[in-house]
């Protein structure tokens, strides 16, 4: 299993060189450019600074520089935000979206599972409905919605948690962010855990460990548990992918210092190599999850065979 | 051993209230194997599931299932559980989908000792080790850690056998357990199961829509029809003179060494009855060759007949005047 984790990550370096190519050329294809503002400068200027970061040259050698900067793992200057490097900015605000993602994840699984399995086991109960009917809710509220509504009631109404903000080591500004990107991939882990483990209790062996005599508790938790999961964890890919996205905008309505808020400032701003770090970022990480979720399925499931 | 009475399935579906199984009585006394055939749909499985308590929600079970004298149906799963894996065991037609497959063949087999004998894991294994023996199972050590996926057809059924030999049941129900394996892998385990009834003295309920299984090895058959028993017996008796028409078309239909494959299968005509809308007198009336006008508006009750029961207002062989119509 190790020989294959390590060929799948060699596997990934052409899928990331294709993100990086496309996404590239694609950001050059939008309108105006980094040293486009409503107030002009004068062109000399303006020709100066393109000159300094090399935008004065054909796109194909700007491209060849970008690439040959990345394989030596330097993510160039950001364009406007004066003397950072794009990997400080990456450095500085992927710990905080880390752990906003990671956290959320977390707790959709945690959450996520045991309601889905409480519906499943009273299928068609109130429960059932009332998980369906929330989970629902959860999917179709935006977390721009969902956001601010959280923190109307339990940071201006209740006053127990900060409304928006951050301080290093103080877990309580996360809990709202990690709450709101969190809700939605509660509702489809619920979703998915019921609908799955509903099937896994038809069938046929969950009939045999009933047959010997295994109390229900365990005919779930050792016989149908494991195979009702499988779905959840091929969601686990689209939901990183979702923590990403949703983490650009949870992390603009609580104001935290990740790395979200670069990947919009930074496509408004044309600042090229600031979104290009970002598509880098996000793509492994994305590569990453979907890694992950292959090796958590072959764990769940030995018909899996790693080849 | 094994006493059912008056078993009723039916199913609460959308179209209404569906009958399965209807008036079904057996007895099973201890170290007898009797089989139970029919076509598909005739309701052995469902009656057999029903006295396991493996329905799925939404069957109505009435009437009574006797383990040596205590009632089995009726009671909440946890209080069958005691029953379940111990006491009486049953194994399934599709070894491969039977069973879990994410567990260790040793395991499920061990977890019924854990679950009733309260040994410790690795005493089980050690005991499961045992038992894969016992249903000759070669290479048994290296077995015991591999996954059903892993195994052939044949030994899935024979790790379903062991694990349901695991604590020496008194009774035995065996669903088709043949029936998904190819035909040298069928009669080995149909030698094996012989034999652990032989050695064990152990009750078997073999079901089955095979007669030949049934002639090697149930020692009484009872056929079922369209929920019901039609005829019971010695299988000797049953067949080599079947007293039920269905019976007779039964081994008809069965392909026989000993006539010449140019002669074409005699199949039943007709289809089993759809059990929302059974034909009014004797089920069988539509398909049966020598139905009257009273097997169209008469059901026919179970009566004895020589040794056996049948439930037949014409049966076969009746010698005159013993068992004519009656009027």
């Amino acid at each position: 299993m190790f020989r294959y984790a390590v060929r799948r990550c060699v596997g990934m370096l052409p899928t990331l060189f294709v993100i990086v190519t496309l996404a590239f050329f694609v950001i050059r294809l939008a309108p105006g450019g980094p040293f486009d503002e409503e107030q002009t400068l004068p062109p000399e200027v303006k020709a100066n600074l393109e000159a300094a970061y090399g935008l004065d040259r054909p796109l194909h050698e700007q491209y060849l520089r970008y690439v040959a900067g990345l394989l030596r793992g330097d993510f160039g200057p950001s364009f406007r935000m004066r003397d950072v490097g794009v990997s400080e900015l990456i450095a500085r605000g992927l710990p905080v979206s880390l752990t906003l993602g990671v956290s959320a994840l977390l707790l959709a699984l945690l959450v996520g599972i045991p309601l889905g399995v409480l519906a499943a086991l009273r299928e068609r109960s109130i429960t059932d409905h009332g998980v369906t009917l929330l989970s629902s809710l959860a999917i179709a509220l935006p977390a721009f919605v969902s956001g601010p509504l959280l923190a109307l009631v339990f940071g201006l109404y209740l006053d127990v948690l900060p409304v928006a903000g951050w301080e290093s080591g103080q877990p309580r500004y996360l809990v709202l962010p990690v709450v709101t990107l969190a809700l939605p991939m509660i509702a489809y882990v619920a979703r998915l855990t019921r609908g799955s483990l509903i099937e896994v209790m038809r069938a046929s062996f969950v009939r045999t460990a009933r047959a010997k005599g295994i109390p229900e508790s365990q005919v779930i938790r050792r016989h149908a548990l494991r195979p009702a999961l499988l779905p959840v964890v091929s969601y686990l890919g689209p939901a990183a992918a979702f923590a990403v996205t949703g983490s650009l905008v949870v992390e603009t309505v609580f104001g935290l210092p990740g790395t979200g808020r670069y990947l919009v400032q930074g496509a408004i701003n044309r600042d090229y190599t600031l979104v290009m770090g970002m598509i880098v970022v996000y793509g492994s990480l994305t590569l990453l999850c979907n890694l992950l979720a292959d090796l958590i399925y072959g764990w769940l499931d030995p018909r899996v065979r790693y080849e | 051993m094994l006493e059912i009475a008056d078993l009723e399935v039916a199913f609460e579906t959308r179209m209404g209230h569906v009958k399965v199984v209807s008036d079904f009585s057996l007895s099973v006394a201890r170290g007898e194997c009797v089989g139970i055939v029919g076509e598909s749909g005739a309701g052995k499985t469902q009656a057999l599931l029903a006295v396991m308590g493996l329905l799925p929600r939404g069957a109505r079970v009435s009437g009574s299932a006797r383990l040596q004298g205590e009632e089995l149906l009726g009671r909440g799963a946890g209080a069958l559980d005691e029953f379940r894996g111990a006491r009486i065991a049953m194994i399934f037609q599709d070894p491969l989908t039977a069973l879990t497959p994410h567990m260790r063949v040793g395991d499920q087999i061990a977890e019924v000792l854990v679950r009733h004998r309260r040994l410790s894991w690795s005493a089980g294994r050690e005991r499961a080790l045992e038992l894969l023996r016992a249903v000759h199972i070669a290479d048994a050590e290296r077995r015991l850690r591999q996954y059903p996926h892993e195994l052939s057809g044949g030994m899935r059924q024979r790790v379903m056998i062991a694990m349901a030999l695991a604590c020496e049941p008194d009774v035995l129900i065996a669903d088709e357990p043949t029936t998904a394996l190819d035909v040298t892998v069928q009669a080995q385990i149909l030698a094996l199961l012989a034999e652990l009834k032989r050695t064990r003295g152990m009750s078997l309920v073999l079901v089955t829509h095979d007669l030949g299984v049934i002639a090697g090895l149930a020692d009484r058959v009872a056929v079922m029809y369209a929920g019901r028993l039609v005829e019971q017996g010695t299988a000797r008796a049953v067949l080599k003179a079947p007293r039920h028409p269905y019976t007779r078309a039964l081994l008809d239909s069965m392909p026989r060494l000993d006539v010449p494959s140019s002669e074409p299968l005699r199949a039943i005509r007709g289809q089993p009855p759809d059990p929302r809308a059974l034909p009014a007198g004797c089920a069988f009336h539509p398909r049966c060759d020598l139905a009257a006008d009273l097997c169209r508006s008469a059901r026919p009750r179970l009566r004895p007949t020589g040794d056996g029961m049948v439930a037949c207002h014409r049966p076969l062989g009746a010698a005159a005047g013993e068992e004519g119509p009656t009027s």
